[in-house]
């Protein structure tokens, strides 16, 4: 019925599809920890891609530094992330909580992370070298679906941060927590009046986004590699989510992620893997003119 | 600051620039580094008066250095422009892309615009680097190597005869320097001061956001590019290996050192912060990881930076 190229060209489409949404489950993540932070602490972290390569980092040092035998990725997992709460609770409390007395402090935050950023990438590199790490893969194998070929990775991955996002979701919405962090979110002195310390809320908050972030890190470090100046890079793209999706809106978070991992898939498949920034630059740009809010966001 | 102060200040660390050569006039390396100080004051200075007057919290002050540079490069090499013509045009274009670039910015929010200008600095590395550059002629991964130097009425400012060339960028950077100043200190300035402090009541007197908004960006990239492009034919040399974090992290050391928003601050800055680099030097690539931590350590410690101190001093003074 079809010509042999079609059918070639067929499944090379269905790879750059399974690519994006592999992709694009991850960058929900981060996006996700990133419209959390945001809009619940008013602080910007410009250092929120660096936090992914801790995570892609501490994986790295567990399974090759420490040569960890057992468990696998789970016992990763069960390491790193409260590794990266830590880390994210420590930070918030020792540089981003002195400065909210102040009145400009929005600002402040925002050089400050990214001071943070410069210290983090250059620390990277002097410590693990300017050459690329890689991870091995979660899971070996790959699924075959008649001619189409899916690998275990690309599945693993994409349940995943989709299972992440769920639980964090369902966190929220059900402990006492994930309501104190919508209530400092919506009505910060209401909040305080009621009792809810808020100063360990915005800690908290911060510590959950990286953790989201790290563990976006270590599952898709598998796929790229962990680079040391890539922190800058990933922070631009899951910013770009964000806004895509719409500040504040979870769900447009999601959308906007899978649009966003098809667009550069498509794009890199198309013209070649560096062109996928300019793109996603361009794409926020016109988000920007035409519609400030974004996809789903309410606008302000 | 009153305008005799800021006078006093410039006048000062550029007349002390002035006499340095004298001493240490055939010391190439030294004297390298004083124009690096000259060249940076004008770019941290720049960055301030966006930053810290405006309130635009803009990171694309690197992006239209590098801008800058190429372009002026691009029309020397390719066109043969000659050197000071292929400058001027260079800063034309510059505050072009810096208007390009605010347009989209005036209605957004502190950390969108932060955003935006940040992504116009990711996305110029691959666009010198790929096919759209090499079209323009960038030279892709490889760069700009054969850039002429200034050459005025038959007479080249290149690194052979680095004493003039000194007194040649001292000039363009305290010309600079005034310019800022008396931007600062002219009815542009209080609107661009008044539209920081609260937008919406100094929209209701009548000052323009739009119109200075876009003012602080092109009279910024402008400079920036005029020096960017000077840097370009000093050195001869371009590579995109300038949008690395490196050069953007020691701006932004300077601009912290001097002081937010308290104008002759970053010139100090820069001054001070060159200076004590070149001390830095021995530690090597750890010296970007310093770098790093004292950016927050300024943040968190010296808010107004150098002129914070001095600011405090005469307080004190007076009560």
């Amino acid at each position: 019925m079809f010509s042999e190229d079609t059918i070639l060209l067929f499944y090379e489409i269905t790879d750059v599809i399974i690519a994006g949404l592999s992709t694009g489950s991850v960058y929900a993540l981060m996006a996700v920890g990133m419209t959390l932070v945001y809009g619940v602490t008013k602080a910007f972290n410009f250092a929120y891609g660096d936090f992914f390569n801790m995570g892609g980092y501490f994986a790295w040092i567990l399974i090759f530094g420490l040569g960890l035998q057992f468990g696998g990725y789970l016992t990763v997992l069960l390491i790193v992330m409260p590794l990266m709460f830590v880390v994210g609770y420590g930070l918030e409390k020792l540089l981003i909580a002195p400065l909210r007395k102040r009145d400009d402090w929005e600002n402040k935050v925002m050089m400050l992370t990214l001071g943070l950023a410069l210290f983090l990438t250059s620390l990277y590199s002097v410590v693990f070298g300017v050459r690329m790490k890689s991870l091995p893969p979660i899971l070996e194998g790959t699924l075959e679906v008649g001619q189409l070929v899916f690998s275990y990775q690309d599945i693993l991955i994409f349940v995943m941060s989709l299972g992440g996002i769920l639980i964090f979701g369902w966190m929220l919405n059900n402990t006492r927590l994930g309501m104190a962090v919508q209530a400092v979110a919506q009505n910060p002195v209401g909040a305080k009046i009621v009792g809810i310390p808020q100063e360990r809320i915005f800690a908290a908050t911060f510590a959950i986004s990286t953790v989201m972030v790290g563990f976006g890190g270590i599952l898709l470090s598998q796929k790229w590699f962990i680079n040391p100046n890539s922190g800058g890079t990933i922070m631009i793209k899951a910013w770009v989510v964000t806004a895509f999706g719409g500040m504040g809106s979870i769900r447009g978070g999601l959308y906007a992620a899978f649009i966003i991992g098809m667009v550069e898939a498509f794009v890199g498949w198309i013209f070649g893997m560096s062109y996928g920034i300019i793109a996603l630059f361009i794409l926020l740009l016109a988000t920007l003119v035409l519609r400030p809010q974004g996809l789903m966001g309410k606008g302000d | 600051m009153r305008l005799k102060n800021m006078a006093i200040i410039i006048g000062v660390s550029y007349g002390i620039m002035a006499i340095l050569p004298i001493f240490v006039g055939d010391i190439r390396f030294i004297m390298n580094i004083l124009i690096m100080c000259l060249i940076w004051a004008v770019v941290a200075s720049c960055w301030d008066v966006m930053m810290g007057f405006a309130g635009i919290f803009s990171f694309g002050q690197v992006a239209f250095f590098v801008m800058g540079a190429y372009c002026s490069g691009i029309l020397a090499i390719e066109h043969h422009v000659t050197p000071v013509l292929s400058i001027l045009m260079a800063g034309l274009f510059t505050a072009g892309m810096g208007v390009l670039v605010g347009l989209p910015c005036l209605k957004l929010a502190g950390p969108y615009v932060a955003l935006v200008t940040f992504g116009v600095h990711m996305a110029l590395q691959p666009t010198l680097r790929g096919e759209i550059g090499i079209a323009l002629g960038s030279g892709g991964s490889v760069g700009l190597l054969t850039i002429p130097p200034i050459n005025i009425f038959g007479y080249a400012f290149s690194s052979a005869n680095i004493v003039p060339t000194f007194y040649l960028t001292l000039l363009v950077s305290l010309t600079c320097a005034l310019i800022i100043m008396f931007a600062i200190k002219s009815y542009w300035g209080v609107a661009f001061l008044a539209l920081k402090d609260s937008q919406d009541f100094a929209m209701s007197l009548g000052v323009s956001a739009f119109k200075y908004k876009l003012m602080v960006f092109a009279l910024t990239s402008f400079l920036t590019g005029i020096i960017g492009a000077f840097y370009g034919h000093f050195y001869g040399v371009l590579s995109f290996r300038m949008l690395d974090m490196d050069l953007f992290s020691i701006l932004m050391v300077m601009m912290l050192v001097g002081g937010l928003g308290h104008f002759p601050g970053a010139i100090l800055g820069a001054f001070l912060v060159v200076a004590g680099s070149e001390f830095m030097a021995p530690l090597g690539a750890y010296r970007a990881v310093a770098m790093g931590a004292l950016v927050v350590i300024l943040v968190l410690a010296l808010p107004n930076g150098v002129m914070g101190l001095f600011l405090k001093r005469s307080v004190n003074k007076i009560g």
